[in-house]
């Protein structure tokens, strides 16, 4: 079994859906002949020409809007966003057209298609090429919102947002896409759309992550099972929707619950999950749910890896909801 | 077909009328049109005028909470349906477009029922009145959101393009649309593909409140083609066979594979911006006046009974013809009746996902 990155598991599946749909097509900046400013997309113009891969003028508001049409108009668009910082000229495409066309029309144009953007800090890229911005979507009714943290799932949740008949917005934490491989089939597989993993079973507390935070989270869970804590560890993989009924079933067993983002905190997904979690199982909860999130700053350059949740802030607000 | 290909000069100085204002052809073609496309030509404008006119008692009598008049606006409109080929043409209208969608062939009783937005409206009431669309005709349900919908139709231009499918997608919008991004982002990325898209600008001098000279310092939007390497037309929209024979010209040429054109069809609006404005605040009187005497369906009468083709006799039938469609297809629509409360959670996604269906079931018991 080929052991790849994610950005090579991005390829794979955008390989394999084109190969198998003809409607299926890549739409972007550089996405053509550079195949990617993170090579996601390479040798894909070659394979399958520059209309099905196809290199577009520098305008986040024509990829996406183009996307919609393109879809309402049978085919199944995959656009790249080159970061996710600059997606907001097309936002207005994303919120006012492609969430809302099936909505609008009553059901009778739908929009299905994949926003494919790199994500998230830990590059030294500043504010414009670390952000997090899952939660305006998420917050948009109509669209679905995955982001992910391993090349298996990434393989097989954009498979399913390209299959998926509604608009899927895909984001990658850029700080991931080299620096964990993993075994990878080669042949077809699946992974639904709303589903979260259990990455590591345990019963003192949930740590509830996605994305880029997964990396902080898997290791703080590590360090409590050195002192005998033992932590599950729920992977949301999609934020919209997230799985709630995998998060209120661990934490309704464990009674504690972290939830942990690199986004910012304020009217984030943390917080999302964190209310759900405090209005369902008031009961049987030993402590308050906490967030361990990014904070309500732009992206700072100089402390790049401090903005982000680290495994010491995981451990302290631990310690809070054992001590409590 | 058009005999002579590309007729028309774009950028002209002075804008493209065929008719004149007494009635008179004044192109240098033969005109070769047959009596009842003609005299379809004048019951398409004559039926969006009287509908405008039917929009306005709706709101008067409360039956709607909105209206877009169109008044002035017809010949453009029926000129830009009649040069597509409905139902497999695609079109992204405006909200400005009621008359258009009458000339495309929508079912009165489809926009009465978007008017009341209720359940004779194929879109299930979703949006506010004058947000048409239809799937049946591939009429793009309009966005509120002023020129968000060009994107989209230049997408759906390079999808025609890419599968051959020997469509073309024709975008309309308003003289304040040609001031966004997305505007410029969208024809930019049809014209680099050379797709199968015409961009109709209906030019009615004021966005709201804001007169022509507040929107943009060109000296026609049809200059602002050449921004993009693309022919612009400067046409008399008031003037039904300028607007259709141009429009057939750049939409055939675009299906021939040579790329986007910008039309800028001069029209005025004779009503206010909306059923929410006031546009005597911004516009004398004397000016809607002055725009009313070039009105274009006494324009388009004068040329018929030059031609033999009208009398006072047809008129009336017509009339009556056309009001008594449009009072029932009103009667029709109001019998429908209202659109089930839980359907507001319905076509979120194609299937519900928790939390809707968790909301759903809140109204459902709140409405028990």
């Amino acid at each position: 079994m080929p052991t790849l990155t994610i950005i090579q598991a991005i390829n794979a599946a955008l390989d394999e859906e084109m190969a198998r749909d003809t409607r299926v097509m890549v739409l972007g900046e550089d996405v053509g002949k550079r195949g990617g400013v993170f090579l996601a997309t390479e040798g894909l113009q070659q394979k399958y020409g520059p209309d099905r891969v196809m290199d577009t003028p520098l305008s986040e508001a024509a990829i996406i809007g183009a996307a919609v049409g393109m879809a309402a108009h049978g085919m199944r668009p995959v656009a790249e966003i080159q970061f996710a910082d600059y997606v907001f000229p097309g936002f207005d495409q994303l919120v006012s057209q492609a969430a809302k066309l099936r909505y609008r029309s009553g059901g009778q144009f739908t929009a299905p298609m994949v926003v494919r953007m790199p994500t998230g800090g830990g590059v030294k890229g500043g504010h414009h090429h670390s952000q997090s911005p899952e939660a305006h979507f998420a917050h948009t009714a109509g669209l679905k919102v995955v982001v992910v943290s391993g090349p298996y799932d990434t393989k097989g949740l954009l498979k399913s947002a390209i299959r998926d008949d509604d608009p899927v917005v895909f984001m990658e934490p850029k700080r991931l896409y080299r620096a964990v491989k993993e075994e990878v089939p080669s042949q077809e597989y699946l992974i639904p759309i709303g589903k979260a993993a259990i990455r590591r079973q345990g019963h003192d507390l949930t740590l509830i992550s996605y994305g880029g935070s997964m990396v902080e989270t898997q290791k703080a869970a590590e360090e409590l099972a050195g002192v005998g804590i033992s932590a599950e560890v729920i992977d949301l993989r999609t934020v919209m929707p997230w799985d709630k009924e995998a998060v209120l079933a661990s934490v309704a067993r464990t009674g504690r619950a972290l939830v942990i983002a690199e986004a910012p905190r304020m009217a984030s997904v943390a917080s999302e999950v964190a209310a759900t979690i405090a209005e369902e199982l008031l009961d049987q909860l030993e402590a308050p749910p906490l967030r361990v999130t990014g904070f309500d700053t732009p992206y700072p350059y100089a402390q790049d890896k401090l903005y982000m949740p680290t495994v010491t802030r995981i451990l302290n607000a631990a310690k809070r909801v054992l001590d409590y | 077909m058009i005999k002579h290909s590309w007729m028309f000069k774009p950028f002209s100085d002075l804008p493209i009328a065929l008719v004149d204002e007494g009635g008179d052809w004044v192109a240098d073609f033969p005109l070769e049109l047959p009596p009842d496309f003609l005299r379809g030509l004048y019951r398409d404008m004559l039926a969006a005028r009287l509908l405008d006119e039917k929009f306005v008692i709706l709101i008067r009598t409360g039956k709607t909470s909105f209206i877009a008049p169109h008044a002035g606006h017809e010949a453009a409109q029926a000129g830009i349906a009649q040069a597509l080929q409905r139902g497999h043409d695609w079109l992204f209208p405006y909200y400005r477009d009621m008359g258009l969608m009458v000339a495309m062939g929508v079912p009165l009783r489809e926009i009465f029922g978007q008017m009341l937005g209720n359940a004779a409206d194929p879109a299930k009431g979703r949006q506010m009145p004058s947000h048409p669309g239809s799937k049946a005709l591939n009429i793009f349900t309009v966005c509120s959101a002023i020129a968000s919908h060009i994107p989209p139709a230049a997408g759906a231009a390079i999808s025609m393009k890419l599968k051959g499918s020997g469509q073309v997608s024709v975008c309309t919008f308003g003289d304040g649309a040609t001031s966004e991004g997305d505007w410029y982002a969208g024809i930019n990325f049809a014209a680099v593909q050379g797709a199968p898209a015409v961009f109709a600008c209906l030019n009615n001098r004021y966005a709201i409140s804001v007169d022509l000279s507040h929107q943009t310092a060109a000296h026609r939007i049809a200059d602002k083609a050449h921004a993009f390497g693309i022919p612009g037309y400067r046409v008399d929209g008031m003037d039904v066979l300028g607007s259709y024979f141009v429009m057939r010209e750049v939409i055939e040429r675009a299906r021939a594979g040579h790329g986007p054109a910008l039309v800028e069809l001069e029209v005025y609006r004779y009503g206010p911006h909306s059923s929410a404005d006031d546009d005597s605040r911004y516009r004398p009187k004397e000016e809607v006046e002055a725009a009313k005497r070039r009105d274009p369906i006494e324009r388009f009468r004068r040329f018929l009974e030059k031609q033999g083709l009208w009398n006072l006799e047809w008129e009336e039938m017509l009339r009556a013809d056309l009001k008594a469609q449009i009072d029932r297809a009103l009667e029709e629509a109001e019998a429908m009746g209202e659109v089930p409360a839980l359907a507001m959670f319905d076509d979120v996604f194609a299937e519900p996902t928790w939390n809707l269906r968790e909301q759903r079931e809140l109204v459902r018991e709140e409405l028990r």
